[in-house]
């Protein structure tokens, strides 16, 4: 903003980051010496930091679990249900921008009410229907639920999108003789570029952090996301704190690296998409 | 414009009412094609379909609650050398925490995909809803004899075994006799007020740095709380005949015993979420000086100088003892029966089960292990809890485990006196209601 | 745009969007509509239809209303609290200073981790016993002894909700960012001239221009807020003696733990009839204000 501070409001303003720095900090702070600690620090009350740095922790996770098979089933899970939400989403989100038809108001009430159900209330009707089509305790099943929990919001933002960007390009490609779908390829999509990646991202992170769904449906170790995987540390007998947040901190990173990489683009995507909503 | 949103919100909600309509008999449909073809589905997943149709394979799907941390690489052995040994009988077994495992399973059961073999504790609800095969059916007369006999007993309901024990356990009072010493007490407290007397020269002499007291009465295990108190005070969840006596003067002067502990300043700060394992965790690390825990919950790599002593009171420890159970199916055919039959004799075989036992850290339901732990428990691998690999430990205890009490689960009511119970020690501990007025009610809504 | 598109096409654009939606969604709603009207064993066995039984005992059950009061706290706390923060924090973060790209990017972080994730953190930090809170507090010297962080079921759920809050602001933030910097700077130069006040300035241009975003945003954390379950799940589990539940882990306990799936499936229907009530009044409101 352009507008001149006295100096006792960036005073204020740097008191008022700091603290929130740390308070947003702490957790992960905590989490990061946690996670370098010795088993048998875990309960000293006397001392912060470790007495001994266990680095070695974050070598053991790989042994102790098998917690890259847990990421790679992360990554395809919230690849795959991303990857479909947006194909479903786009056409969906298109109709709805650009035509006229019967029944539009009733799809798009359908769609806010859909998002309504969170997916632990509807966790026993969601296993029968899996078991039904043979999808429960697999990856595939994950996917398309993820994705079907993520697509009213792929296309509420993807619908805003597109009825902010002005449809006469499209129509002048379209005089040139480009078919609908070529015209939205070619020249709406990349316009739309940081809607879709906006929606891109949320879709990815919230697959990324599911967490219900996956212990209820996947049972078999070698099918279990890093949500759900990392519960093997937080066993009958004994906790192994240190391993628990080692892990979870290898969770955590690859979503804040994506967040960061593509912040500017969420701004704007938020901006074009969900305002006009 | 109004108009149009009504009757857009009157119109999904008509849809919606129509599918409910429809829905019935598809959703039925389906369900038991589900039903009858999960089999393939639960079986690995990648390799399903061709494997069952096969002809001669039988699948058996087994869920085993995770007893520690690598209960899991144990049974991958077992589910190997088992299938190299019966080529035609192809296991699943997963391993499910005991966290979700009366979720998975309750899911499983509504969904119409029980397993095949389930290990669980309590049995009742599956029985009584005709969901359970009697266990007997399954077992040769050799193996059957073989259990111990209380143990046996310990899972018939009307007239009729329904599963069997796989493991047991029993509960000490665990001392860290360091602090004890330090604090100004020679030995393990024998009585409750002993307890509390031992307990208020920890909290004199320690401050702040060690809980004197580690107390769960957490939805996780509450019960067990309960019946440590109850039983010791001379109280308990049944009277002689067998029928429940939740509101007796004992229990009533048990249950304000704990809370005087939880007032007094002894115990965890935050008694009605621990659960056990963090408890454990701390007494291993040595900042808990007294809990009342499993014998085998002391870290392997623990340097605490403790005592497993008896209950204080009454001596009456708690035993609980899980077990293994056979599902229906529609469909099963002597194949099924032979394949479950098999699975049972290898893994109560004498070598393995012992194996299992020390592994684990738990206390064997079968003669023959029993005294073979008893003799040569040093020869096995321990698989994470202190002081298992040893025949003594094992000799001591499963003298003991006759003489403990145990949840009386047979009863159809229990799961609801579980939750009651503990539901009334919150609300004690949190000053809402008094003892007797909350055992009572409890008592009058469990014998309406 | 405005011309008349063959008829059927638009449905075939829709076709997979709801092939998955009805095939994911609808189908387990209407499974669970059937279960809220169903006697359904403790093992989890459905046995047969018994009417509205199942509602009438959720609603002679204390538990149920007191875990109706605590959601719509825990609702309007977490959703209201995080919107004053994340809007105070997105003015800040319009701002120029030094560090603003650290601080955006630090403000990411609790958007990004699963909830599962920071309830685990959460519960231990703040621990009474051994939790890093009382440490670090103590070592600084604020206090002396250790504190009791949730001693009572109202401490217990006020931390609850202070998590629910700290997932939940940076993604107010984010939205209200995105609106201010919509903003034209000439809108803010020219006020200044006039001599406007901070708080004129707030009132008259920065609110209703970033309106559309903070209706998106309160609107989207109302369901995700209602809805959520790790929080509450991982903390407490409703202890003590129920008072700390909400709709969601009152009918994940009923379910899963209690073993009455009918009357878990009841009160889904319930809490899905309170959120349908919600979303047909912020219908209502936005397509009238559309109008005009």
């Amino acid at each position: 903003m352009i507008l001149k501070r006295k100096p006792w409001q960036t005073i204020l303003l740097y008191v008022f980051v700091v603290i929130l720095c740390i308070v947003v900090l702490y957790p992960y702070f905590v989490m990061c010496i946690t996670a370098l600690k010795d088993n048998k620090e875990m309960y000293a009350i006397d001392h912060i930091m470790p007495n001994t740095w266990r680095l070695s922790n974050f070598a053991d996770i790989w042994s102790a679990a098998p917690i890259f098979k847990y990421l790679l089933n992360s990554i395809i899970i919230a690849g795959g249900a991303t990857l479909l939400a947006i194909l479903c989403g786009i056409p969906a989100a298109y109709a709805l921008a650009r035509m006229k038809f019967k029944g539009k108001g009733i799809f798009m009430g359908a769609v806010i009410v859909s998002q309504m159900f969170s997916p632990v209330v509807l966790l026993v009707g969601i296993y029968r229907m899996m078991v039904s089509i043979n999808l429960n305790n697999t990856i595939l099943g994950l996917i398309l639920l993820n994705a079907a929990f993520n697509q009213a919001f792929a296309i509420w933002l993807l619908r805003g999108t597109f009825m902010g960007i002005s449809p006469e390009m499209e129509q002048a490609a379209r005089i040139d003789g480009c078919g609908t779908v070529k015209a939205l390829v070619k020249i709406l999509l990349p316009m739309a570029a940081p809607g879709i990646i906006t929606t891109l991202i949320f879709v990815f992170i919230n697959a990324w952090n599911e967490y219900t769904i996956a212990l209820t449906l996947i049972s078999t170790d070698a099918f279990k996301p890093i949500t759900v995987g990392i519960n093997v540390f937080y066993g009958f007998n004994f906790i192994q704190w240190q391993y628990l947040f080692a892990t979870s901190l290898f969770a955590i990173i690859p979503v804040v690296i994506l967040f960061l990489m593509i912040e500017k683009h969420l701004v704007a995507g938020l901006t074009s998409g969900g305002v006009k909503g | 414009m109004k108009k149009k949103i009504l009757s857009m919100l009157l119109a999904t909600v008509m849809v919606a009412a129509l599918a409910v309509g429809c829905g019935n008999k598809e959703t039925g449909g389906s369900n038991e094609g589900g039903g009858a073809s999960n089999e393939d589905a639960g079986g690995a997943g990648n390799e399903d379909e061709g494997g069952s149709q096969a002809g001669a394979t039988v699948d058996l799907d087994i869920i085993i609650s995770q007893y520690g941390n690598y209960t899991q690489d144990w049974w991958k052995e077992f589910e190997q050398t088992f299938e190299e040994a019966n080529k035609d009988i192809n296991l699943n077994i997963e391993i499910v925490s005991w966290n979700d495992i009366y979720s998975v399973v309750n899911t499983r059961i509504s969904s119409n995909a029980q397993p095949d073999i389930l290990n669980i504790s309590g049995f009742a609800d599956y029985v009584l809803d005709d969901l359970l095969m009697p266990a007997e059916e399954y077992v040769s007369d050799a193996l059957k004899s073989n259990f111990i006999p209380s143990f046996w007993e310990s899972n018939e309901m009307d007239g009729t075994v329904w599963a069997l024990p796989i493991l047991a356990s029993c509960r000490s009072l665990f001392c860290n006799m360091d602090l004890l010493n330090e604090a100004g007490i020679e030995n393990p407290p024998t009585t409750w007020d002993e307890v509390l007397a031992a307990c208020q020269a920890v909290k004199d002499k320690f401050g702040s740095d060690i809980v004197p007291w580690g107390l769960d009465i957490s939805t996780d295990e509450g019960q067990a709380a309960f019946s440590y108190y109850t039983w010791n005070f001379g109280g308990g969840f049944v009277d002689d005949n067998g029928d429940w006596a939740l509101n007796s003067e004992a229990n009533v002067k048990a249950v304000e015993y704990i809370k005087t502990l939880i007032d007094s300043g002894y115990c965890n700060s935050a008694p009605f979420t621990d659960t056990r394992y963090p408890l454990q965790d701390a007494f291993s690390a040595g900042s808990l000086a007294m809990m009342i825990g499993p014998m085998n919950m002391v870290a392997a790599d623990s340097e605490v100088n403790y005592v497993a002593a008896e209950l204080p009171g009454e001596k009456t420890a708690l035993g609980v003892c899980d077990q293994l159970m056979v599902f229906k199916d529609e469909e099963a055919d002597a194949a099924r029966t032979e394949a479950i039959t098999k699975f049972f004799d290898a893994f109560y075989e004498c070598e393995t089960y012992s194996d299992y036992m020390v592994y684990e850290g738990f206390l064997p339901a079968t003669l023959d292990a029993s005294d073979n732990l008893a003799a040569n428990a040093e020869k096995y691998t321990v698989g994470g809890s202190d002081a298992t690999g040893s025949s003594e430990y094992f000799a001591t205890f499963c003298a003991v485990l006759p003489n403990c009490n145990f949840y009386p689960m047979q009863k159809p009511e229990w799961m609801d006196v579980r939750n009651g119970v503990i539901d009334v020690e919150q609300n004690v501990c949190q000053g809402t209601m008094g003892a007797q007025e909350a055992l009572d009610q409890l008592q009058e809504s469990v014998t309406k | 745009m405005k011309k008349k598109t063959l008829a059927i096409r638009p449905y075939v654009w829709l076709l997979p969007s709801v092939i998955l939606m009805v095939s994911m969604i609808l189908i387990p709603i209407i499974s669970v509509f059937k279960i809220s009207f169903s006697e359904v064993g403790r093992s989890g066995h459905i046995r047969g239809l018994n009417g509205i039984e199942n509602y009438l005992d959720i609603f002679k059950d204390r538990v149920f209303w007191h875990t109706l009061q605590n959601t719509f706290v825990w609702t309007i706390v977490v959703v209201g609290v995080s919107t004053v923060i994340g809007f105070i924090l997105a003015m800040v973060l319009n701002q120029r200073f030094h560090g603003r790209k650290f601080v955006r990017a630090v403000v990411i972080f609790p958007w990004a981790t699963a909830l599962v994730i920071q309830s685990v953190i959460w519960k231990y930090i703040i621990n009474a016993d051994y939790g890093s809170l009382n440490v670090f507090l103590r070592k600084i010297g604020l206090i002396d002894g250790f504190i009791n962080w949730t001693k009572t079921a109202g401490s217990m759920f006020g931390w609850e909700c202070w998590i629910g809050i700290f997932v939940t602001f940076p993604f107010v933030t984010f939205c209200v960012l995105s609106g201010l910097q919509s903003i034209d700077t000439a809108l803010y130069e020219s006020s200044a001239i006039d001599g406007a006040s901070f708080w004129q300035r707030l009132f008259k241009i920065t609110l209703p221009l970033v309106s559309p975003s903070l209706t998106v945003s309160t609107v989207l954390n109302i369901i995700y807020v209602f809805n959520s379950f790790p929080i509450v799940w991982t903390i407490s589990k409703g202890a003590p003696a129920d008072q700390t539940h909400t709709l969601v882990t009152y009918l994940y306990q009923l379910s899963f733990t209690d073993g009455k799936g009918g009357h878990a499936a009841a009160v889904s229907v319930i809490g899905f009839v309170i959120l349908a009530l919600c979303a047909s009044i912020y219908m209502i409101i936005s397509l009238r204000r559309e109008e005009s």
